[in-house]
């Protein structure tokens, strides 16, 4: 008996063919726009991590209430030992003190008198302690449009817009006029080590990034920073983690009655990004309903259709002697078949589709340029363990359900009635 | 709108012998395809009893009808209602799938039926390559070949030009007298009532007149 079903099946391209298609077509873009959606969501956040917020933050709570302002007068002291400690604590986090800090970059002429002036918006990295970590998570190697990273004290970048707007180049000296953290005029020379261009209006504006002990000495900070950045050693954010994480180090570190004590933030508590966590974190259940309701409908129409078209079959069948729970169960069997093997084949392609976006992704830096938010240039797909699935089970678990809603249209009917319409 | 009820057949009182070759004929609308849907344990009637094989066709249960058409009943239509993606050696073999019949068993019955129709050489022809005739002659062996004790043949050579149902309407004759098989036919066709031996007129649901032949 089921030797004669599979044959029907094989051979019957309506039955077998197009649900295929529209189960493994249904499975492939679920799998792929999972992982595509994840590797946009999951690009955004640590591209706002690495440059801005970090998987988790630490500052005083003076600062924290003014960040956006970058107070550096609320700065945190002690940060020789303090960094050492707090990575003593935190082993699954690498952390990094940056200062951010806003002045006047002064381009002289030849005889010392002002030549260009802009504002400036800045960072200080470590970049010259050996090892790249800082410069590369901010992705300012591949960034380079001229000259090199700083190699020597008291070299700086500039990004690149902002250097042609200065006139400047590789080798040019300038000043940075800005305030220290304790209120005074600060003047400090750099030379121009290279330029950088981001592809985000955000960062290419007018920004200058220097070795955070430059910053130090510029901005009178020293044994001080504005902020320490923790990542996950993983590299990618987990905010369940990060939960956990600073809420044992705000128990230890933080008071309320004290403005200077330290305070650590999440990456999900920083610049709105909670939204985006939330919602990577919802992805899953909204594509897994959406798919399942959707193909469910689509295969309960091709199901019912089907179903009408072989009506001439089912009444002969019942004709025969079969008994409808057997001529209902071989639909559901038929249907297995066809679920399984066509979410197969759509998570295999998909998987395809997914490895190629991972690797290569989708440069859409054009529709970037304008960007006043930190958004990467290139998104990537990311393909996690969920991808594997997500598409399989509902593929799978919706031709079931759709043939179970048309199999009862058919199940339900008289067998004369059945016999009515098979004569019609 | 009408009130959605009809009445297909009113004080039928008819019985049927082993080894009958019966025509139940009447226009369009007489309650012909009802009383065979009746006999055939697909329909029930609203009202009176019915007794196929001894058994009520009221009190089956759809599990114990389903079991007396499996074993007991064939059916023959006037489209055929062959398996379409089905070779006609698969078409005859269903009904014995379903017994459960054992391959080698099932395979020479099959071969057998195909042979009392003269299919023996389309085996593994597909319905979309037979015509009518021969299609008509799967379904007389897939209605034959599990030896049912009743064949109901609803209009079957309504499809089919005259050498065509002189030939499977031979074809029923010699089964039923081989076979001792039961045929009743619902039908208006004349070649079929010519070969029948026992006509049983059905007008506006009621029995008009019911005349056995002696062919002999």
């Amino acid at each position: 008996m089921i030797r004669f079903l599979f044959k029907g099946l094989i051979r019957d391209r309506n039955r077998s063919l197009i649900p295929f298609i529209v189960t493994a077509t249904g499975v492939m873009l679920t799998v792929v726009f999972h992982a595509w959606m994840t590797g946009v969501i999951g690009n955004s956040i640590e591209f706002n991590a690495r440059f801005a917020s970090g998987h988790v933050k630490i500052m005083t709570r003076a600062y924290s209430e003014y960040a956006g302002q970058s107070p550096n007068d609320l700065a945190i002291l002690g940060t020789d030992t303090l960094t050492d400690l707090i990575s003593s604590e935190i082993p699954e986090m690498e952390f990094a003190e940056r200062i951010y800090f806003g002045g006047l970059i002064d381009v002289p002429d030849s005889r010392g008198e002002t030549r260009a002036q802009g504002p400036a918006l800045g960072i200080g990295i470590d970049m010259l302690s050996g090892g790249n970590t800082e410069a590369e998570r901010m992705n300012i190697p591949s960034s380079l449009k001229s000259g090199g990273l700083p190699r020597n004290s008291n070299e700086a970048l500039l990004s690149s817009e902002f250097a042609d707007k200065l006139g400047i180049i590789p080798g040019d000296e300038f000043t940075l006029v800005g305030s220290s953290m304790y209120g005074e005029l600060t003047m400090h020379n750099f030379i121009l080590s290279g330029t950088v261009e981001f592809g985000t209006t955000a960062l290419d504006r007018g920004t200058i990034i220097a070795d955070i002990n430059d910053v130090r000495e510029a901005l009178n900070m020293f044994d001080a920073t504005g902020e320490i950045l923790g990542f996950f050693r993983t590299g990618t954010y987990n905010d369940e983690e990060a939960t956990l994480i600073v809420n044992r180090f705000n128990e230890k570190y933080s008071s309320p009655d004290d403005e200077f004590s330290l305070l650590m933030k999440r990456l999900a508590q920083q610049n709105n990004m909670g939204f985006l966590v939330e919602y990577s974190g919802k992805l899953k259940g909204i594509l897994v309903s959406v798919f399942i309701v959707a193909m469910s409908l689509i295969l309960w129409n091709a199901g019912l259709l089907g179903g009408l078209r072989r009506y001439g079959e089912f009444g002969m069948r019942l004709a025969i002697g079969e008994e409808k729970g057997h001529v209902y169960k071989t639909m559901l069997m038929e249907s297995l078949i066809i679920g399984f093997f066509g979410s197969l084949a759509g998570v295999a392609l998909g998987m395809v589709i997914a490895l190629y976006l991972q690797n290569h992704g989708i440069d859409l830096g054009i529709m970037m340029k304008n960007a006043s938010v930190m958004m990467p240039q290139v998104f990537r797909a990311r393909i996690t363990p969920e991808t594997w699935y997500i598409g399989f089970v509902p593929g799978f678990l919706s031709t079931q359900l759709g043939t179970l809603l048309a199999g009862i249209g058919i199940y339900r009917r008289q067998t004369a009635q059945l016999f009515k319409e098979l004569e019609a | 709108m009408g009130s959605g009820k009809f009445t297909a057949l009113n004080g039928i009182d008819l019985t049927f012998g082993k080894g009958e070759f019966t025509g139940i004929i009447g226009p369009s609308g007489s309650g012909k395809t009802t009383l065979l849907n009746i006999i055939g344990t697909l329909d029930v009637p609203s009202e009176g009893s019915a007794l196929i094989l001894g058994q009520s066709v009221a009190n089956l249960t759809p599990a114990s009808s389903a079991a007396l058409r499996k074993s007991k009943l064939g059916f023959i239509f006037q489209s055929y209602n062959l398996f379409q993606v089905h070779t006609v050696f698969e078409n005859v073999e269903f009904p014995l799938l379903l017994q459960g019949i054992e391959t080698a068993k099932r395979r020479q019955m099959v071969l057998d039926a195909l042979e009392w129709v003269g299919l023996t050489d389309k085996i593994k022809s597909r319905p979309a390559q037979l015509s009518g005739g021969e299609s008509q002659r799967v379904a007389i062996a897939r209605a034959m070949v599990k030896r049912p004790a009743v064949v109901l043949a609803d209009e079957p050579t309504a499809n089919l030009d005259a050498a065509n149902s002189h030939n499977i309407l031979q074809t029923m004759e010699k089964l039923n007298r081989e076979l001792q098989t039961t045929f009743l036919f619902a039908t208006h066709d004349e070649k079929v009532i010519s070969y029948v031996r026992r006509k049983i007129f059905l007008f506006d649901g009621k029995v008009a007149r019911d005349e056995i032949i002696d062919k002999n």
